[in-house]
């Protein structure tokens, strides 16, 4: 199983330079598609391609991006803000990280498309605390974009002026929630903020404001390009454009791929990512990020699109699969995920925040050895109190992996508290006390 | 008023536009529970006890961040809310230390209320709980100089640190740490330093945020009445309610336990300053005159009876005022009720000395951020404007420096053989008057005659001293730097002898031959009604002044946006044994005492 698609985000992604502006203006979109925007275009006319394109975010949700821009209240005297979310801290994701680190103008050209559309001057990349040399990089390009004209006042002459700034939060997962990010660039703790109102309407510094995931806005220059009938037509209708896939866990070539979204995660984890190591069989797949529901191997053979894993109980997410092989004891990955959930559950809201942590000990007692099989219905029941009652999607993307592995798995659970041990071939898993993020 | 119509459980309720659900139900008597929405803060939606179902909403709603909007349909009595919300209520818990027995909110606690009505009947958390610094009372830590911290009881319900931010405008607390771990924090465990402080323990809804002098001090049981009054501290005139600890005959120690302000949109809205909060203790304190003082001939002040103390009055102002015109001369507290006032007026111009008097305060500069929202004013007297409005002058008014030179000049140049001072506040708030007693002692003037409330250097120089009452023991009328005319209430009665201020002068006037003709304060509020028409005094005497009631009424009617939830408190309280607190029955409006003629 191979796919060949000619990759369109990441064509030059191994070639040395890549992020230099000299060498995206000779190989690849190089401003052009900005320069199209604000000499031919009316900001109006760029969401209407953007809408036309079907272009969705790619931060998680799968919004349509050009309604969202549409939804920016351009008649508010205020300022208007596009906010980059490079906070990419879901487990499993990294595909932003390579945009930024070896495509950074087709980000810089995303943002400075997404300002004209909206009718804002300023976008702020809002980028991963740990992404320390991302951010240099980052800020070097950006750098050579005001020299060579395409960031600054008066942009191809048209009376068009827009900056964009990088800030580096202080590394928290629910940073990535878009109000949260907003808090975090004021100067606040990332905490999300009640919606309504949407950030459309009351975002930063309560201006009317877009929050879009990095790979979103690195389409942006595509579908400007080359038309929104052309990008259209990649992959299946609603989902489509190139997406980038994050596959790892224990597969034999873990990286991050882009292919349109007919793609099939079989493919994706037997093609692309050459299969499972050591000759191992798959035992389960995240699809979307530890925070989307797992799919067993029978489920698999169908397109990585935002739709078609929707059907199938779970969510396309930021696009990081990750696959299990037989080894992988069930219980102790979700205690694993819910040890980071716990931990970056901000804390603002009382489910999540006291049920989090009763989840992850829960948990670990079963893990141990030490549960009752009342306490496997319990994490179910604690899992129902969160999920959808919270603030912010954050609980429900905890509770995700605990639920869906019972639904999946409750075996191996009750083995556990049965057995008082774990009863899975261990061939590989980690030890000790997870990993924490930060 | 633009208005909404919907239906909350079935209920028809109509509110005025932009309201929200939780604002809604709680003016149709719906009971929701909340915990971080306070009317007087921002919304956060963080708590998620207050959720709802609503119509065509897929899924339960926060009420509290929902706006109202026409033909909505609300249920806060469906099962799935019904269990939703208790879930919630297991989540407050499960790390809660239900160390209710020893915590000061016990009685008064929407933790507790709220639980018993929402909350599951019990807990499946059999982890050991989260402990921040120290099990039981050992977590209470300093929490600046007025507050303590338990943060093992909080909720994070985060009142606190809007309050600060929004109302105090110095955003000292904030939370550290997150998720789970998430703890209230002040920079380098500074603690609050503000002059808000105190409201910190009345949006705190567990017993996480104390005021050093309440804890421990008091249960709400324990606080059997609660009286309505209006705060003399400044010239602001925050509107309080006084509690009143009703105890055991025997017991020692004060009535008075705490004051806690009372929602007044336009003066001090939910909030009161800490000077006003916790500067009473003076009223019961071991200062306060329970008996007049007269000088005897050999030159030592002795304890007397009313009828002498007068007496010699008389006879000390009849002989200065043979030194003519201007040898007589009054010195009045802005702390003054404008009845007290009102009467020395009568008697000035019965004297026909009627700008003998001046009008002195204390004034202090209240270090305060800049983003505040509650600002206390610089004059620390309640009654400059109701002097003024009585024709007393009072310099550049109630913002004004008062002055007294004038009057020191005279005393100094010998023409002033006797000063009257009447001062009903604590004591120093009249202002620095030591040069008067430096000069009584130094027998210029010839006679001074202190009616107060607090013994002094003052006092301790005074030729006779007269036994007045503090603000909480007496019926007056104060006007605030906004110009409003308001009754602050009589909540205690007088130590010892001591008697309402008017009264007294009544008496004086009596004995200088002068008859005023009121023989209660009704009548001298009448006489002030009559001789101020048109004008704010114009109704006075049909001000009504609060009596003590009890706390579970106050619970329910002190704070209209709060009032439903309380209806379930205080029901089934054993009664205290013995309380002594005395309710409207007790108090006789201080009445004139029958003076037999001077002679
Ligand atoms: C807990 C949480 C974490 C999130 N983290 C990220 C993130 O790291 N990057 C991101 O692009 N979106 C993240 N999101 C989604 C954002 O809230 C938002 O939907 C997204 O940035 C919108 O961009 P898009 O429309 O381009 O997808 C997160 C959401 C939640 C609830
Ligand atoms: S769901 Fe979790 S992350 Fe989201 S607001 Fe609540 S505590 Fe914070
Ligand atoms: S200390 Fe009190 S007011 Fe502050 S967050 Fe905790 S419970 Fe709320
Ligand atoms: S009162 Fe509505 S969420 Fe707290």
């Amino acid at each position: 199983m191979s796919v060949s698609f000619q990759p369109l985000l990441t064509r030059f992604v191994r070639e040395p330079g890549s992020a230099t502006l000299d060498f995206y203006r000779a190989r690849d979109l190089g401003y052009e598609a900005l320069r199209k925007a604000v000499t031919t275009l009316q900001p109006g006319e760029v969401i209407e391609q953007v809408k036309a394109s079907g272009l969705r975010g790619r931060g998680g949700a799968g919004f349509p991006t050009g309604m969202k821009w549409q939804f920016v209240l351009k008649d508010s005297p205020k300022p208007k803000y596009i906010c980059c979310n490079a906070d990419e801290s879901e487990p499993g994701t990294f595909k932003d990280h390579l945009l930024m680190e070896r495509n950074p103008h087709l980000v810089i050209e995303g943002c400075a498309i997404a300002c004209y559309a909206i009718g804002a001057k300023v976008a702020y990349i809002y980028i991963r605390g740990e992404f320390y040399h991302v951010q240099r990089i980052l800020e070097r390009e950006i750098e050579a974009a005001y020299r060579a004209g395409f960031l600054g006042t008066n942009i191809f002459g048209t009376g068009f002026d827009c900056d964009v700034y990088v800030h580096r939060g202080a590394g928290a997962y629910e940073a990535g929630e878009e109000t949260a990010l907003i808090e975090s660039l004021e100067g606040k703790r990332a905490q999300p903020r009640i919606k309504p109102p949407f950030p459309a309407v009351s975002g930063l510094y309560n201006c009317p404001t877009a929050v879009n995931n990095v790979e979103t806005l690195c389409n942006v220059p595509l579908v400007i390009a080359h038309g929104p009938e052309w990008y259209a037509a990649i992959g299946p209708e609603k989902n489509s454009g190139p997406k980038l896939y994050c596959v790892s866990g224990h597969v034999n070539t873990p990286g991050v791929f882009e292919a349109p979204m007919s793609v099939t995660l079989k493919e994706l984890i037997f093609g692309c990512a050459g299969g499972m190591r050591d000759g191992r069989t798959l035992k389960a797949v995240i699809p979307g990020g530890s925070s989307t529901p797992v799919l067993l191997p029978d489920q698999i053979d169908i397109p990585a699109s935002f739709d078609a894993i929707a059907k199938a109980g779970s969510m396309l997410g930021s696009a990081a699969i990750i696959a299990l092989d037989d080894t992988t004891c069930m219980v102790w990955m979700a205690k694993n995920l819910l040890a980071f959930y716990r931990h970056e559950s901000c804390g603002k809201c009382t489910p999540c925040r006291e049920g989090a942590d009763w989840l992850y000990k829960l948990l670990a007692r079963i893990e141990a050895g030490e549960g009752r099989m009342a306490d496997i219905d319990l994490l179910l029941d604690v899992s129902r109190n969160i999920g959808g009652k919270t603030l912010c999607p954050f609980g429900d993307a905890a509770i995700a992996p605990v639920v869906s592995t019972i639904r999946h798995f409750r075996g191996e659970y009750e083995a556990h508290v049965r057995e008082g041990r774990c009863t899975v071939p261990a061939g590989w898993r980690g030890r000790g006390t997870a990993v924490m993020a930060h | 008023m633009e208005a909404v119509s919907l239906t909350i459980d079935g209920v028809p309720v109509t509110v005025e536009k932009g309201r929200t659900v939780l604002q809604a139900a709680i003016e149709a008597g719906v009971r929701v529970p909340y915990y971080c929405y306070h009317p007087g803060l921002d919304i956060d939606g963080s708590c998620r006890v207050c959720i709802v179902k609503i119509e065509k909403m897929p899924k339960l709603q926060t009420s509290c961040s929902t706006v109202c909007s026409e033909g909505m349909v609300v249920s806060t009595t469906d099962p799935e809310v019904a269990d939703a919300r208790a879930a919630v209520f297991e989540f407050l818990l499960i790390n809660h230390p239900l160390d209710c027995p020893v915590c000061d909110k016990g009685g008064e606690c929407p933790l507790q209320d709220f639980s018993y009505s929402f909350g599951p009947d019990e807990s499946r958390m059999d982890f050991p709980r989260r402990v921040f610094d120290g099990e039981g009372v050992m977590a209470d830590v300093d929490f600046g100089p007025t507050l303590m911290l338990n943060r093992n009881r909080c909720i994070l319900c985060t009142r606190c640190i809007r309050f600060m931010r929004e109302i105090d405008g110095d955003a000292q607390i904030s939370v550290a740490d997150r998720g789970n771990g998430s703890e209230i924090a002040t920079f380098d465990e500074e603690g609050v330093h503000s002059l808000l402080s105190g409201n910190l323990m009345d949006v705190c809804p567990v017993g996480a945020i104390t005021t050093r002098d309440y804890r421990f001090k008091s249960r709400p049981w324990d606080n059997p009445a609660v009286a309505d009054t209006v705060c003399t501290m400044c010239s602001k005139g925050c509107h309080t309610s006084v509690w009143l600890k009703g105890k055991p005959e025997w017991a020692r120690g004060s009535k008075l336990v705490r004051i806690t302000p009372r929602l007044a949109p336009e003066i001090n809205g939910y909030w009161m300053c800490d000077i006003g909060r916790f500067g009473y203790h003076w009223v019961e304190g071991e200062r306060r005159l329970v008996r007049p003082i007269v000088r005897g001939a050999d030159g030592a002040q002795a304890a007397a009876g009313w009828h002498d103390a007068l007496r010699t009055v008389g006879m000390l102002l009849g002989a200065a005022r043979e030194g003519g015109s201007g040898a007589l001369r009054f010195v009045v507290s802005a702390h003054a009720a404008t009845e007290e006032m009102f009467v020395l007026k009568g008697l000035m111009e019965a004297l026909g000395e009627a700008a003998a008097a001046t009008v002195h305060w204390q004034r202090s500069e209240k270090d305060q951020p800049a983003a505040v929202k509650f600002t206390i004013p610089v004059t620390d007297a309640p009654n400059v404007n109701g002097a003024r409005d009585l024709g007393y002058a009072v310099g550049a008014g109630n913002d004004g420096v008062p002055d007294l030179s004038a009057l020191q000049q005279a005393v100094n140049a010998g023409s002033v053989k006797a000063v009257y001072v009447v001062d009903p506040g604590p004591a120093g708030s009249i202002g620095d008057l030591s040069w008067l007693a430096a000069a009584r002692t130094a027998g210029r003037p010839a006679v001074l005659i202190v009616q107060a409330v607090e013994s002094s250097p003052l006092t301790d120089a005074a030729d006779v001293v007269l036994p007045g009452s503090a603000w909480l023991e007496k019926d007056g009328l104060f006007t605030n730097d906004q110009g409003r005319v308001q009754g602050a209430s009589r909540a205690l009665a007088p130590p010892g002898d001591a008697r309402d201020d008017w009264s007294i002068l009544v008496d004086v006037a009596h004995a200088l031959g002068v008859t005023l003709g009121y023989a209660q304060a009704g009548d001298v509020r009448k006489a002030i009604a009559e001789a101020l028409p048109g004008g704010p005094y114009a109704d006075v005497d049909q001000v009504t002044f609060a009596r003590p009631v009890k706390a579970s009424h106050w619970l329910r009617t002190s704070n209209p946006s709060e009032r439903w939830k309380w209806d379930f408190m205080f029901q089934d309280l054993p009664p205290v044994k013995g309380h002594s607190v005395q309710t409207e029955q007790g108090y006789v409006d201080g009445r004139v005492l029958p003076l037999r003629p001077v002679g």
